[in-house]
């Protein structure tokens, strides 16, 4: 295994080969999507402030807080337990970003090959793991709004 | 694939530690206060059912590294110890101001009791320190290391009712945190000179394109990250403070669990390039180590708080343990100049001359030690009167043991042990390592390096027993400390106890078959043929890498 491994390209020897013809190819698009992402915004940036009319005045230059009047200062303390609740957030939105390249690869897995059960387990055991996190989170009062 | 399944075969252990700490996460906030009781319990039995699977389970898969048996020892080392430091912790969250108020209330409120996670965190931190002894790939020994790094944190931070817990706990965070980015960014530079991350292929790399400058950086910033978690020179300066702060037993956990971890990456990380090590990693990894044990012991002797001392004593003890990496596996020739020099000849099978069997076992030697050491310092508190704070009611100064003998001979006994050990007196754990660490140095072939690095070891040995011994003649010696008490906990009088027995079975009848388990696995280590007996280049693989 180790030496047709070998063969496949690391990142270095990829940016050493960046000077033959070949690895210039490679890279080409990639430089072309980073030219165009850089005109595009900073066309769009000078475009805006060469050709939209200004106007400033205090009402503008107020915080837009869903069209009511905006009330205090923006750094003041929070509840700490919003930070609890983003956390827990966290937690499953991760699980979600997990879920989702595996119902992918699952369906194509061949049936004969037998990777089916494999895959499933693997998948029920990271939900029990994100259950138990779950239950933990509630029964110590993460939830609980009083 | 099937590779990883066969890996997943040989995770037993570290599984059923995971599930021990999910359920005294269950136990730990049950509404029945018995269960809740039984909570070290569950955690010393997950403990135990892991040591028997380390056991049971053949671990045949084949090293990449050639250290086949040393995931093996290191399991069994990291339970075995770590059984002790539970018993020597159990309790640790019930004498907390705030558990005791959620004990002592009528309805249980589980969002203000710690006492599950505590236990959860200990076998956390564990796991990693086992995943670590079985890493095979550069992202595997990063995960594995932060799982010990992490779970250490909270326990400093929530286990002691004073602030200087939570400075300790936020300095140990964001220094680790650094560490964590060095040796990550040394991980990256191995990744980028060789292509992979799994050692076997860079390993094979590394044999078809030889040892290249980007490679050596990664290792030596690898290294240095890594001396984080030794707590070496010039990684160090965390050591003090946070061993000060963090409740005595959970300092006990931090000058072992972590230290294997970060010894075990280190060889790891070192067997990627070989032995002889390449100059660079070399001069690196010698000017480390005598820093170290220089500056851990002249520091220790001017402290005057006792956890300080323990704690520039460990900086020290590192020091000594560097010398193995240098030493490396045993390297054949030169072993037997040194043995016919001593009128003896080499006998592969024998762990002389094995650096890296020495380093396998000085760390339980050396752990047992400090366990002892820092238990006898968990058994006692001091009545310091209404206002305790900033050192609550820990024995922390040498005040506090003064007299010890007088009051409580069993106790200053295994002080005795412990400190005698930890210099490396005779029939103790600690004179075992240090003859197979210094034997190892000697026997590399390192010319004038090996002596300057002997001779260094030698006299760190002469300062540290300044400092020790000094341990020993305030216990002993001093006049009696009338505010010292000893707490009503059994289990850790027994850890402190058994720890100071087996450190000295370990420089007796235990010697023997633990070194030899620890040569067994590691002689088979990455040792690179001397220029002669290198084979002809295979330009046939050379010429087909782009």
């Amino acid at each position: 295994m180790p030496a047709t491994m070998l063969t496949a390209a690391s990142p270095l020897n990829a940016l050493l080969a960046a000077g033959s013809p070949g690895g210039f190819n490679a890279w080409a698009a990639l430089g072309i999507l980073l030219l165009m992402a850089v005109t595009f915004g900073v066309a769009n940036l000078v475009m805006t402030h060469v050709l939209g009319p200004s106007r400033v005045g205090e009402v503008k230059g107020t915080t837009y807080e869903s069209g009511m009047n905006p009330i205090g200062n923006a750094r003041r303390r929070f509840n700490v337990r919003f930070f609890i609740v983003a956390m827990t957030f966290l937690l499953f939105d991760v699980e979600i970003v997990f879920l989702y390249p595996w119902a992918a690869t699952f369906s194509q897995l061949g049936l004969d090959t037998g990777w089916h059960t494999i895959f499933l387990g693997r998948m029920v055991f990271f939900i029990l793991t994100t259950i138990i996190a779950f239950m933990y989170a509630w029964r110590k009062g993460v939830f609980r709004y009083d | 694939m099937e590779t990883l399944l066969a890996k997943l075969g040989t995770l037993w252990p570290e599984i059923v530690l995971l599930m021990g700490a999910v359920s005294c996460l269950a136990t730990g906030l049950n509404h029945s206060p018995f269960a809740r009781r039984l909570t070290p319990a569950v955690a010393a039995a997950s403990m135990l059912v892991a040591a028997l699977l380390v056991l049971i389970i053949p671990d045949d898969t084949v090293h990449p590294l050639g250290l086949d048996g040393m995931g093996w020892f290191v399991k069994l080392a990291v339970l075995g110890v770590g059984l002790l430091l539970l018993a020597l912790a159990a309790g640790v969250p019930d004498a907390l101001m705030q558990q005791r108020r959620t004990d002592a209330a009528v309805t249980f409120d589980a969002g203000t009791s710690i006492k599950g996670e505590f236990y959860a965190f200990f076998l956390l931190s564990a796991t990693g320190a086992m995943l670590t002894a079985g890493a095979t790939d550069l992202v595997w020994l990063f995960l594995a290391l932060e799982l010990v790094s992490l779970p250490t944190y909270v326990m400093i931070a929530t286990t002691r009712d004073t602030a200087i817990a939570q400075e300790s706990a936020i300095k140990y965070f964001f220094l680790g945190a650094m560490s964590a980015a060095v040796f990550l960014y040394g991980f990256a530079l191995i990744y980028g000179a060789t292509g992979f991350t799994d050692f076997e292929n860079i390993r094979a790399a590394v044999e078809a394109d030889g040892v290249n400058p980007l490679l050596i950086v990664g290792v030596m910033m690898s290294v240095l990250g890594l001396c984080f978690k030794v707590a070496a020179v010039p990684m160090h300066v965390y050591a003090a403070d946070v061993y000060q702060g963090a409740a005595t037993p959970v300092t006990a956990f931090l000058a072992y669990v972590p230290k294997v971890a970060g010894f075990v990456a280190l060889m790891l990380v070192l067997s990627l390039v070989g032995w002889p090590l390449p100059t660079p990693v070399l001069a690196l990894l010698a000017v480390v180590a005598v820093l170290t044990m220089t500056l851990g012991n002249l520091l220790a002797c001017v402290q005057g708080n006792l956890k300080r001392v323990l704690a520039y004593s460990s900086i020290a003890q590192s020091g000594y343990l560097m010398l193995g990496l240098i030493a490396g596996p045993a390297l054949g020739a030169d072993v037997e100049a040194v043995l016919t020099l001593f009128g003896g000849s080499r006998d592969v099978s024998q762990p002389i001359g094995n650096g890296l069997a020495a380093v396998l076992f000085y760390l339980p030697a050396y752990g047992l030690a400090t366990i002892a050491g820092f238990g006898v310092l968990g058994v006692l508190w001091v009545d310091r009167g209404e206002n305790p704070d900033p050192l609550d009611d820990e024995a922390q100064t040498f005040d506090s043991i003064s007299g010890l003998w007088h009051r409580h001979p069993f106790l200053a006994g295994v002080l005795l042990v412990s400190m005698l050990s930890l210099v490396g007196i005779p029939p103790l754990a600690g004179f075992m390592g240090k003859v197979l660490l210094g034997s190892s140095i000697v026997s590399a072939p390192l010319q004038t390096l090996s002596y300057v690095l002997l001779i260094a070891l030698v006299i760190n040995s002469a300062i540290s027993a300044a400092y020790y011994l000094r341990i020993i003649i305030v216990a002993f010696f001093g006049r009696d400390a009338e505010a010292t008490h000893v707490r009503p906990t059994p289990l850790r009088f027994a850890a402190a106890a058994v720890a100071a027995v087996i450190a000295f079975a370990l420089g007796g009848h235990l010697a023997t078959p633990v070194a030899q388990s620890a040569h067994e696995a590691t002689r088979h280590g990455v040792v690179k043929a001397p220029p002669s007996e290198l084979p002809e280049p295979d330009t046939a693989v050379a010429d087909a890498a782009p």
